[in-house]
């Protein structure tokens, strides 16, 4: 216990979740620093998926800002040790 | 407390809500903000009203409203994230007397903005639509040039890709002026995304009253609003 960094300074395990027509990636899980904003787990999947505009959202039906950091994230939606991230590619304005 | 209708069948929702659930939304919704952003921003609060004044008001018309909320060009937000919605300026909480802070503030070097926000219920579409509108301190009124400076990269990626389909001038369906407005056609379907996951971990209900919470994580990036993250946790416990 005494000997765990800050809990800021953690890696987080983010798992990116397909859903609807989301095509899904070969590696859905990767660690990020909690330091980081969710902005970086944003531009990694666009990407991975060559799509710029994506429907990123988490569990508790809440689409994150993209200045949030990874761990207040973690922190406050993660569960079994990891950040389950959705996305998806309907996205669409209009 | 989940919901109210043990009905409701969440697999076949197509996202939209009814006048009166959007207003039982909207007055949690208010409340929730009011628990969780007492020094930040202004208060949204509920504004009733009728479209046909010469008829009693029935009691579901009405609109959200947040206004005098401070935003600042993006081009300030790398440096500081959270200039964006004005909240790192104490003298704007909680006092009435914005106008005079909106000077205050100026003397820093840069160009403040405030900008109005209602939230509006479309029978059409059967979402919440966001209307805005935009004026210098000195109550010049901002055309969509200077809001798109105004907005996050990204939202202003967008509208310059699908300028009409965005953000567009439309009339308020209740004051009759014209407004910036997001166009809501896409709602419904990110809305039932958001949600349905929350609800079938909840038994198959749907707590209406986090409908705007969730609304808001979406549209509130577009504008640069931000929501405070207790808030958004908190929403299970509605």
């Amino acid at each position: 216990m005494a000997s765990e960094p800050p809990s800021s300074a953690r890696k987080v395990v983010v798992h990116l979740r397909a859903t609807g027509d989301a095509p899904i990636l070969k590696q859905a899980k990767f660690k990020i620093a909690g330091t980081d904003k969710f902005a970086k787990v944003i531009d990694f999947l666009r990407r991975q998926l060559h799509r710029e505009t994506l429907f990123v959202y988490v569990n508790s039906a809440f689409s994150p800002n993209p200045d949030e950091l990874v761990i207040d994230l973690y922190t406050n939606f993660g569960f079994d040790g990891k950040l389950v991230v959705n996305y998806a590619c309907s996205m669409a304005w209009g | 407390m989940v919901s109210s209708r043990a009905d409701f069948d969440i697999l076949t929702w197509d996202g939209t809500v009814s006048s009166s659930d959007f207003r039982v939304a909207a007055l949690a919704f208010a409340e929730k903000w009011k628990r969780f952003n007492t020094t930040t921003l202004p208060r949204w609060s509920w504004v009733p009203c009728s479209k046909r004044p010469w008829i009693v008001a029935h009691e579901t018309e009405g609109y959200l409203s947040l206004e005098n909320v401070f935003l600042r060009g993006s081009s300030e937000e790398d440096q500081d994230e959270s200039s964006q919605t004005g909240k790192e300026e104490p003298t704007c909480s909680g006092q009435d007397d914005a106008i005079d802070n909106a000077i205050l503030v100026q003397s820093s070097g840069h160009e403040i903005h405030r900008y109005d926000f209602h939230i509006v219920y479309s029978s059409s579409y059967r979402v919440p639509v966001l209307f805005f509108r935009a004026y210098c301190s000195d109550g010049q009124p901002l055309v969509l040039d200077d809001i798109e400076k105004d907005l996050p990269a990204n939202s202003a990626k967008v509208l310059t890709e699908s300028k009409w389909t965005f953000i567009t001038q439309e009339e308020h369906p209740h004051l009759n002026r014209p407004w910036y407005t997001l166009h809501p056609c896409g709602t419904s379907e990110w809305m039932k995304l958001l949600l349905v996951a929350a609800a079938s971990r909840a038994k198959g209900g749907m707590a209406f009253e986090k409908y705007l919470v969730s609304w808001l994580s979406v549209v509130g990036q577009v504008i640069g609003l931000r929501i405070p993250i207790e808030m958004l946790c908190d929403s299970d416990e509605l």
